[in-house]
C-alpha cells in the first residue's frame, strides 16, 4: 500500500469503521449458494420441459391447426379448431358466473355481515377450505349435480362451465375481498359524511376503486381454469369432436382434454407433435392472460 | 427526575419578574438619596443620583428586551400573559419614578447652595419623601406576594402625599418675600410635584397587582374623576 | 380639599367587547343568537363502557367553536355525535339529546344520511376520492340528486369558496391525488360545501399539513364563517386562540380509576376569555401548558 493509503486505513481502523471477518459470513456465503442453486434447479426444469415442447411442437402450429378439426385417425389432417373454441367459450361462461357472484359474495361478507354472527363466521371458513380443495371433487360434484339429476343439463357446454365456475369462485371470492378492503376506510367514511346512503358508497367509491385488484384476481383465477383437465374429464367433455360446439347446450371439448387425448388414446407417435403444438397454443393463450392481468395491475394500481 | 412542563419558562419568568421588582429597589435607592440631598443640600450627592439613572433606564432596557422574548418565544396566555403584560407596565413606571428622582436632583443646584430655606415647607418635602419611598417600597411587596390588600392600600397613602402637595403649593403662594425666595418656593413645588408623580406611579403599580391576580382593570383612584370612577361605559 | 373614599368600584371593562368578564349564563345577548345546536347531558359509551358523559352546550349560528382538551378527553367523539358519525361504529352508544334546530337527532324517526347532508365533516388526513377533481366535489350534489346543469355551477362555486377554483380551474379532470396535501384539505373542504350544509365540522383538519398550508386554512375558515357554522377539534391551542370565537375545554376524568377514563366538558367561553381569564383552574393550567 501507498503511504497515502496507509494513513487512510489506519484513521478508519482508528475509528472502529474497519470492516471485521464476522463468524456470519461464512453462513452468509453458504446461503446465498444454496438460493442460487435453488432458484437454477427451478429455471432448468422449466427450461427443459420447455424446450421439450416447443421441440416437439413448433413445427406443428400453423393455419391447419387452427382450421380444422381433430382427428383420432388421420394426423396429416388435424387440427384443434373445436378444442381452442371450446375452452374459450367455456372460460366466456365461466367468467360470466364467477365474476357476479363471486364480487356479490365479497361485498356481502366485507361491507355487510356482522363477523360476530356465526354463520358469517362459517361462510368465511368455508371460502377458505373450499379453495384447496382438489379439481376432480368439483367434476364429480358437477358430474352428480348439473349432468345428472336434478339439474340433467347433460355432458354440454353451460355444465362445463359452470363447474370451473364453481371450482374458482373461491379464490375469486378471497381476490375480490382483498381488493375491496384494500379502500381505505377513510375513502367509506368521506363518501358517507357527504349524505350517501351505504349503496351509494359501494357503487360508486368502494366497487369502482376495486375493479383492477378484482380484474386482476378473476384474470388469474381463470387462468388456472383454463388448464383444468380433470373436471372436464368426469362432466364427459368429448375426445376429439369433429364439430365446434354451437350453443350451451352443446357437447363440446376443450384443449387441456384433447392434449390428453392426444398424448394417450391416439395410437399412432405422429399425434405428439400435434399434442405438443396444443400445449403451446394453450401456454400462449396463458401468457397473454397473465400479462394482462399484470398491465392492468401496475396500470391502475392505486397508491392510496 | 421529574419533568415540569414549560419549566424553562416558568424560571424565565420568575427571572424577569425579579429583575423589574429590582428595578423598584434601584428607584428606593435613589428617592432616599435624593431626599437626603434635599435635606442637607447636598449638591454632589445629587449629581450621583442623576448619573445613577442610567442603572434604571438599563433596567428598563433589559426587562422591556426579555418580555418582547417572552411574547414572541412562549406565547404565554392566560395568567402567565398576565404577568408578562402586567411587568411590562411596571418598569415603565420604574422608570418613570427614576426619571421623576432626577428631576428633584436636578430641581438642587439651581436653588444655589444658601438657599433661603422655610423649614416648615421642607419639613413636608421631607415628609413626602419618606411616604414616596415607602409606597415604591410597598408597590413591590404588593407585586411580589400578589397581594391585592396591600395593593389598595397604596391608594390610601398616596392621598396622604397628594394632600401634602397642595400643602406645599399653599406655603409657596403664601410665603412672598424677595426673589431668592420665591424662586426657591416655585422650585420646591416642582419638588412636591415630582414626589407626587413617584407615588402616582406607585399606585399604578397597585393597579397591575389588581389586574394579575382579579383579570380585570380597575383605577384606584383617577385625577380625571375625583368623586369617584365613570359609571361603566357599556350595559353589560 | 381631599377626595372623599369610595367605595368599591364595579369594574371598567377593557373593551367594549364581553370577552374577559361575563360567563356564558349571564350573556343577555345569548338569547338573541340563534343556537344552530344544543347538546343536553351527552354520553356516549362504547361496548358499554362510558367514554364521555354530561356534555351540554349551546352553537351557534356563523361560530367558530373549537373544542380543546388533552389527548382521549372525548373531543371527537362529541364531534362525530354531532353528524351521527359514530353510529359507523360497532357498539357504540349514545345518550342524551342533540338538538339540531330544535330537532333530536338521535330521534327514531331521524334518518342519519339526511343529517350528513346537512352536516359536513372534514377529516383529519385529507381523503379525496381517487377520482377527478370535478368528480371529487361533485360527488356530494350527484348523491342528492342535483340535475346536470346545476352541478357545473356547484362545483365552480365550492372551489371558489374553498379558495381552490384559481388553482384548478384549468384542471379539472386531473386525479385529485395528485394535488398537495393542503390543497386536498381544501378539496375536502369544497367537496363538504358541496352539498351546501349548516354546519362544517371539522376533525383537526391542519394537524397533517405544514404550516404554510395550515395558515390558508385557517383563513379559509375564518371567510367561511360568515356562511356557515364552523365546529372544529384541534390539539394546537393557538390555532384555537387564532381561530375560533369559543372555545370549549374538554378533560379526561380519572376520579373512577385509570381504567375509568370518563371525557368532561369544563369550560366553554369566549376564546378571548379562555385565554386571558378562564373560570375554571384546571383550563388555565391547560392552556398555560402546565398539564396535559
Amino acid at each position: 500500500m501507498s503511504t497515502g493509503a496507509q494513513i487512510a486505513a489506519r484513521a478508519v481502523d482508528g475509528a472502529g469503521l474497519a470492516r471485521r471477518d464476522h463468524r456470519g459470513r461464512g453462513a452468509s456465503a453458504a446461503f446465498n449458494g444454496l438460493m442460487y442453486g435453488a432458484v437454477t434447479i427451478s429455471v432448468l426444469a422449466l427450461g427443459v420441459l420447455l424446450y421439450d415442447v416447443v421441440k416437439d411442437g413448433a413445427g406443428a402450429v400453423d393455419a391447419q391447426f387452427f382450421q380444422n378439426q381433430p382427428s383420432k385417425v388421420r394426423p396429416e389432417t388435424a387440427g384443434a379448431q373445436s378444442a381452442i373454441l371450446g375452452t374459450v367459450y367455456l372460460m366466456l361462461i365461466t367468467a360470466a358466473i364467477v365474476i357476479p357472484l363471486g364480487v356479490a359474495t365479497a361485498l356481502y361478507l366485507e361491507e355487510y355481515a356482522d363477523r360476530t354472527r356465526w354463520w358469517n363466521r362459517l361462510i368465511e371458513l368455508n371460502i377458505q377450505n373450499l379453495a384447496a380443495v382438489p379439481s376432480v371433487v368439483y367434476g364429480i360434484l358437477g358430474l352428480a349435480f348439473f349432468v345428472r339429476a336434478p339439474l340433467s343439463l347433460g355432458s354440454v357446454l353451460l355444465a362445463g362451465g359452470m363447474t370451473l365456475a364453481l371450482l374458482v369462485l373461491p379464490v375469486v371470492i378471497i381476490v375480490a375481498r382483498e381488493a375491496i378492503r384494500a379502500v381505505p376506510s377513510s375513502i367509506r367514511e368521506g363518501s358517507l359524511a357527504l349524505g350517501a346512503t351505504q349503496w351509494q358508497t359501494i357503487a360508486k367509491q368502494v366497487l369502482p376503486a376495486s375493479v383492477p385488484g378484482v380484474a386482476t384476481g378473476v384474470i388469474l383465477a381463470l387462468s388456472r381454469a383454463i388448464g383444468e383437465t380433470a373436471p372436464l374429464l368426469l362432466i364427459g367433455a368429448a375426445a376429439s369432436p369433429r364439430f365446434n360446439p354451437d350453443g350451451l347446450d352443446s357437447a363440446f371439448t376443450a384443449l387441456p382434454v384433447q392434449i390428453l387425448t392426444w398424448s394417450t388414446d391416439a395410437d399412432q407417435e405422429s399425434f405428439l407433435p400435434l399434442a405438443a403444438a396444443a400445449i403451446l397454443v394453450l401456454m400462449g393463450v396463458l401468457l397473454l392472460m397473465n400479462s394482462v392481468a399484470i398491465w392492468l395491475r401496475h396500470r391502475y394500481e392505486q397508491q392510496w | 427526575m421529574a419533568l415540569q412542563a414549560r419549566q424553562h419558562f416558568a424560571e424565565e419568568l420568575l427571572a424577569v419578574q425579579g429583575q423589574a421588582l429590582g428595578g423598584i429597589d434601584i428607584v428606593v435607592m435613589q428617592i432616599e438619596r435624593v431626599t437626603e440631598a434635599l435635606e442637607h443640600q447636598d449638591v454632589e450627592l445629587a449629581a450621583l443620583v442623576v448619573a445613577d439613572d442610567d442603572l434604571v433606564d438599563g433596567r428598563y432596557l433589559e426587562v422591556h428586551q426579555r418580555i418582547l422574548s417572552l411574547f414572541a418565544l412562549q406565547a404565554p396566555v392566560a395568567g402567565d400573559l398576565r404577568i408578562v403584560a402586567a411587568l411590562l407596565h411596571v418598569i415603565k413606571h420604574v422608570e418613570r419614578m427614576g426619571d421623576q428622582c432626577v428631576n428633584i436632583a436636578k430641581l438642587l443646584p439651581l436653588v444655589g447652595h444658601e438657599p433661603p430655606v422655610q423649614q416648615d415647607m421642607l419639613d413636608r418635602l421631607l415628609r413626602m419623601g419618606r411616604t414616596a419611598r415607602v409606597e415604591a417600597q410597598q408597590a413591590k411587596l404588593a407585586f411580589a406576594g400578589r397581594d391585592v390588600a396591600l395593593a389598595e392600600d397604596l391608594a390610601r397613602q398616596d392621598r396622604e402625599l397628594n394632600a401634602l402637595n397642595r400643602e406645599v403649593f399653599r406655603m409657596a403662594v403664601d410665603c412672598g418675600g424677595d426673589a431668592d425666595t420665591r424662586e426657591w418656593a416655585m422650585a420646591m413645588t416642582m419638588v412636591a410635584r415630582a414626589y407626587e408623580r413617584i407615588g402616582d406611579n406607585a399606585v399604578d403599580i397597585g393597579e397591575q397587582v389588581c389586574f394579575v391576580v382579579t383579570g380585570l382593570f380597575r383605577e384606584f383612584s383617577d385625577s380625571s374623576h375625583p368623586a369617584g370612577p365613570p359609571a361603566p361605559v357599556n350595559d353589560l | 380639599m381631599p377626595s372623599t373614599s369610595s367605595p368599591v368600584e364595579p369594574p371598567v371593562p377593557l373593551s367594549a367587547v364581553a370577552g374577559g368578564l361575563r360567563s356564558p349564563s349571564s350573556e343577555p345577548s345569548a338569547a338573541a343568537r340563534e343556537a344552530v345546536f344544543a347538546l343536553r347531558d351527552l354520553a356516549v359509551a362504547y361496548g358499554g363502557k362510558t367514554a364521555v358523559e354530561g356534555v351540554s352546550m349551546d352553537l351557534f349560528k356563523n361560530d367558530i367553536t373549537a373544542y380543546i382538551g388533552p389527548s382521549g378527553c372525548g373531543k371527537s367523539t362529541v364531534l362525530r355525535c354531532l353528524n351521527r358519525m359514530n353510529d359507523l361504529i360497532p357498539g357504540a352508544t349514545v345518550s342524551g339529546e342533540v338538538l339540531f334546530h330544535g330537532v333530536d337527532l338521535y330521534d327514531r324517526a331521524v334518518d342519519p344520511v339526511n343529517v350528513r347532508k346537512r352536516i359536513g365533516m372534514v377529516f383529519q388526513k385529507p381523503n379525496p376520492f381517487p377520482k377527478s377533481i370535478y368528480d371529487n366535489v361533485a360527488f356530494g350534489p350527484r348523491v342528492l340528486g342535483a340535475p346536470k346543469a346545476d352541478v357545473d355551477r356547484i362545483v365552480e362555486e365550492s372551489l371558489r369558496k374553498a379558495a381552490l377554483w384559481d388553482d384548478v380551474k384549468d384542471r379539472l379532470k386531473d386525479n385529485a391525488f395528485g394535488m398537495s396535501g393542503g390543497q386536498q384539505q381544501r378539496l375536502c373542504i369544497a367537496r363538504a360545501i358541496a352539498t351546501n350544509p349548516d354546519v362544517i365540522l371539522m376533525d383537526e383538519p391542519c394537524s397533517a399539513l405544514d404550516p404554510i398550508s395550515t395558515g390558508k386554512i385557517e383563513e379559509l375558515m375564518l371567510e367561511l364563517k360568515e356562511s356557515y357554522s364552523i365546529v372544529i377539534v384541534t390539539h394546537n391551542m393557538q390555532q384555537a386562540a387564532r381561530v375560533s370565537d369559543r372555545t370549549a375545554f374538554f378533560i379526561v376524568d380519572l376520579a373512577a380509576g385509570e381504567s375509568q377514563r370518563i371525557g368532561r366538558l369544563v369550560e366553554l367561553n369566549p376564546t378571548e376569555k379562555v385565554f386571558t381569564n378562564p373560570d375554571d383552574p384546571r383550563t388555565e393550567a391547560y392552556v398555560t401548558g402546565k398539564f396535559g
